[in-house]
């Protein structure tokens, strides 16, 4: 059984008496991919919203390897080693792509550390490595403004690649994409696998198949079940909650 | 005491005039009208043109007013404002430039003056305005004297401050605004012609401004840059009351008003209004959403 | 790109060689109003640097320059010959004297509750690290607080609006300090090591040439680090910076600084050149108008906002020579105002980059006519 990377303990949040996470506790191993399962208003972006540091929660700890990092500033999580996408893809827009990836392979967080200049040979290949990988080399001098819906999610992930964090956050990486553009983000998922730590949010079965190895569903902000895609897709419980208010497509 | 808080509640009741018809351009269309104060000095002139020439007083010039700085707000947004939606700052800086244009136009009489031709009550002199005699002088209530001309501004304020309640949630333009306040792109799918409502707004908007020109025609000199201060202190009332919100403008209005006048009283006028900027700041830094801010969004 | 860039340190180079050169053709009446222009030239770059880079628009820049200008005026104002005490060791500035109460003692320690304030400002070099030192201090402090609290876009823009004006107050409201509003007139002149730099002589206008020529080059590497490339991603989206682990608030109020600096540097030329201070430095329209001259040169470009100020500011003073038209300019210029927003939104620095694309013209890149304005409000939504 491999280390775990992150641990959510009883983890809960309280909006004014509505609990959005109530109680949630889950482990995942070192080099896991996790998808997170929930019909809307179950609680997965608000989950990651506590894990990252967004949302500050009300009781419950969230450790990620030992340190504990509940309720720690954003910066400071992502520098201990987490990093997240949005749903809704933001990166660096008047910046081309290659800037915006320079941007996240500084690894220093402070204004003085970096009033030096470039960034490096080692860093540089690595840019160039990710370009390759998110398959935006030939895009690389593009303003990030003009991308396409799907380029645009590919050199997010991008930016994520280079930050080189131990465990990444991604909150529907395929939203809004087509069938080419969703398969081609499984694959940049896949090539992750075992390198990094991944926790997906993502309501594609067809593109959760294809990534998934282990499913945590998640209904009115607690843990229904977990298990692989098959047990998941048979479990009563979650075709009772979920199937039956929206339908696994 | 009774003069003091009088007096507090007399500029708080100036503050309202000049941002009552912000509260509607920025809170509504996220407009920053900074020709604002523009149209309030239009209003004064308004009142002065209509003075000289046909020799009428300043109840006339008050629809007057209006009409002629709506119509100009209506061309504002027409030519300028429309372009712009959705640029916030781009509105500020924008609206700057229409702000010197129309500053210079009175000053040099739309052109005229090049021309050697002299229209009296324009031009870069300055400029008064007779109050009708009922309005001038003092009255006395329990021991203190309250200035009449004052008190007209107070309520005219007051019925103003009420119509455009009335306007914005009593009326069905008034809900289409409020739409259009919450999400614009919502109210377009809902069938409001955002584009026509947010023409009429700004015009709204100015008209008010128009208004309150003529009012502080009576009371202070008109000269073409009169209005460039007044706009930062409409501003400042209406997101300290929060964005969107009339009540909030009202009350943050009557609030620095009081702070204002009590400072004055006990010091200087020039101290007052130092007070009253630290004030607004120490209220956005704390409360960057405004005293009553809208919920949601 | 590096053809690019080189193009444009040649353009840097042939505008620092261009002002290097300007005292061969000019007398000395123009060469002290251009070098008033260079000092404007100066606040485009504090300005650029806040608004194109960092993507916060100070309307009260003026707050730097007018700290900058006071600062040094008051070490100046102790240095003049003609309205002090004359031949005391211990000078007083002559409105202190005028305005002193019957009896009290005429020197700077006591003549008024508040003039100890000047003491240390009989040392020209106390005023001049002052005019650095309290433009920094009051934006780090303002800067704190503010990023910190994540308060942006047009929130910020109304803060320094607000701030700048109540200190305007402030300054005049303390008229036994400042002389109020009249300022402070009949500065002596800057002096270094024995050489008086006399405002009308050749060698103050380098003083300032070669400041800006260093501040602009200074500014240019700046923005060239690592830290300048975060800081426009911090101004592009706040939030991704921050989940990539950077400290936004630091990054927002170390630039912020510098553009106060840059400032606080301006008003102490522009003290130097003109010898007054006045609380209209510190006017709504002055730090406004800063900004005009930045968006008509190009908001997120050093060199273009510097060359936009100098240019506004030299077809003023050439137009207002003709009578009358003085007033004409200034609806001129409010109307290129418009124009620029509309029309031009990334100014003449846009334009001239456009022109170098069209020559380099490998290929057209996705037309950068459409570049989508830096849009610092669009928080305001959250």
């Amino acid at each position: 059984m491999a280390q775990s990377a992150l641990t959510i303990d009883g983890l809960s949040v309280d909006f004014e008496g509505f609990k959005a996470v109530n109680g949630v506790t889950m482990t995942v191993d070192d080099g896991e991919l996790r998808v997170l399962l929930g019909a809307n208003g179950a609680g997965k972006t608000t989950l990651m919203d506590l894990i990252s540091g967004k949302t500050k929660s009300t009781d419950g700890r969230v450790y990620l390897h030992d340190t504990d990092i509940t309720n720690w500033e954003e910066h400071k999580i992502a520098r201990a080693g987490i990093g997240r996408k949005f749903q809704i893809p933001s990166v660096f827009k008047e910046l081309t792509v290659r800037r915006n990836l320079e941007v996240a392979s500084c690894k220093k967080p402070g204004v003085f550390a970096n009033l030096r200049f470039g960034f490096g040979t080692d860093a540089e290949r690595n840019v160039d490595e990710v370009l390759e990988l998110i398959g935006l080399t030939e895009e690389q001098d593009r303003i990030a403004a003009y991308l396409s819906h799907g380029q645009t999610q590919w050199l997010e992930l991008g930016l994520l690649i280079t930050q080189n964090p131990k465990i990444i956050l991604l909150d529907e990486p395929t939203a809004g994409m087509t069938q080419a553009e969703t398969h081609k983000t499984s694959e940049i998922v896949n090539n992750l696998k075992g390198r990094h730590t991944i926790i997906v949010v993502e309501h594609d079965m067809a593109f959760v198949r294809e990534i998934a190895e282990r499913i945590t569903v998640l209904h009115l902000g607690q843990v229904l079940a977990e298990g692989n895609v098959e047990q998941i897709e048979n479990n009563p419980k979650v075709r009772e909650a979920y199937l039956g208010s929206k339908g696994i497509s | 005491m009774l003069e003091v808080l009088f007096i507090g509640l007399s500029l708080g009741s100036i503050l309202l005039l000049v941002a009552l018809g912000l509260a509607i351009t920025y809170g509504a269309m996220g407009v920053i009208n900074m020709a604002h104060g523009e149209m309030v000095m239009v209003g004064a002139y308004v009142t002065v043109l209509s003075g000289i020439w046909l020799g009428t007083n300043i109840f006339v010039a008050i629809p007057l007013a209006f009409i002629v700085t709506a119509l100009l707000g209506l061309l504002i947004e027409r030519v300028v404002v429309r372009r712009l939606y959705g640029r916030l700052l781009d509105t500020l800086l924008a609206t700057w430039g229409i702000a010197i244009l129309i500053q210079q136009a009175v000053r040099l009489e739309f052109g005229l003056s090049f021309l050697g031709i002299h229209l009296q009550g324009l031009g870069p002199g300055l400029q008064n305005v007779a109050v009708p005699p009922f309005l001038q002088g003092t009255f006395s209530i329990l021991g203190a004297d309250i200035n009449r001309y004052r008190t007209f501004i107070i309520l005219v304020t007051a019925i103003l401050a009420l119509v455009t309640w009335f306007i914005i949630y009593r009326t069905s333009m008034g809900t289409q605004v409020r739409a259009i306040i919450r999400n614009p792109r919502m109210a377009a799918a809902c069938g409001i012609d955002v584009t026509r409502i947010n023409a009429l707004t700004f015009a709204f908007g100015s008209g008010l401004a128009g208004v309150a020109g003529v009012m502080m025609s009576g009371f202070k000199t008109v000269f073409p840059d009169m209005g460039t201060s007044m706009v930062v202190d409409g501003f400042l009332v209406v997101v300290m009351g929060g964005v969107g919100s009339l009540l909030g403008s009202v009350l943050s209005a009557g609030i620095l008003g009081e702070i204002n006048g009590l400072v004055a009283a006990a010091t200087n006028d020039i101290l007052a209004r130092a007070v009253v900027f630290g004030v607004v700041i120490a209220i956005i830094v704390l409360k960057p959403k405004g005293l009553f801010a809208l919920k949601g969004r | 790109m590096p053809m690019k860039r080189k193009i444009d340190w040649a353009i840097y180079a042939a505008f620092v060689v261009l002002v290097m050169l300007l005292p061969l053709v000019m007398d000395a009446f123009w060469l002290n109003r251009v070098a008033k222009y260079l000092v404007y030239g100066m606040l485009g770059v504090a300005v650029a640097l806040s608004w194109g880079y960092a993507g916060i628009l100070n309307l009260g820049q003026g707050l730097f320059f007018g700290a900058g200008a006071y600062m040094l005026a008051m070490s100046l104002k102790l240095a003049s010959t003609t309205s002090l005490q004359q031949g005391s060791d211990k000078p007083v500035p002559d409105f202190m004297l005028w305005n002193a109460e019957p009896g009290a003692p005429t020197e700077l320690c006591c003549i008024n509750k508040a003039s100890f304030l000047w003491l240390p400002f009989q040392s020209q070099w106390f005023g001049v690290a002052m005019g650095l030192i309290l433009p920094v201090l009051l934006a780090t402090i303002l800067g704190t607080i503010v990023f910190r609290k994540r308060i942006s876009g047009v929130f910020v823009s109304i803060i320094t609006l607000a701030l700048v004006l109540l200190v305007r107050l402030v300054v005049i409201d303390s008229q036994p300090v400042t002389n109020g509003f009249n300022g402070l007139t009949d500065l002596g002149w800057f002096n270094v090591a024995g050489l008086e730099f006399d405002p009308y002589i050749v060698p103050t206008y380098y003083l300032v040439a070669v400041s800006l020529s260093l501040v602009l080059v200074g500014t240019r590497l700046l923005i060239d680090t690592r830290s300048g490339l975060i800081l426009q991603a911090v101004r592009d989206d706040q939030n991704r910076a921050r989940y990539l682990g950077f400290d936004v608030p630091a990054y927002q109020t170390f630039f912020f600084a510098v553009s106060a600096a840059i400032a606080g540097f301006a008003g102490m030329l522009y003290v130097i050149v003109s010898e007054f201070a006045s609380p209209t430095f510190m006017d709504l329209t002055f730090s406004i108008t800063m900004v005009v001259w930045a968006a008509v040169g190009g908001r997120a470009s050093i060199l273009g906002a510097c060359i936009g100020a100098i240019l506004i500011n030299t077809i003023s003073a050439t137009v207002s020579e003709t009578e009358g038209f003085a007033e004409a300019w200034k609806a001129i210029i409010g109307l290129i105002f418009v124009l620029v927003v509309l029309y031009l939104p990334r100014g003449l620095a846009g334009l001239a980059h456009d022109f170098i694309d069209r020559l380099l013209a490998r290929k057209p890149t996705a037309s950068p006519q459409a570049l989508p304005v830096s849009e610092t409000s669009s928080q305001l939504a959250e």
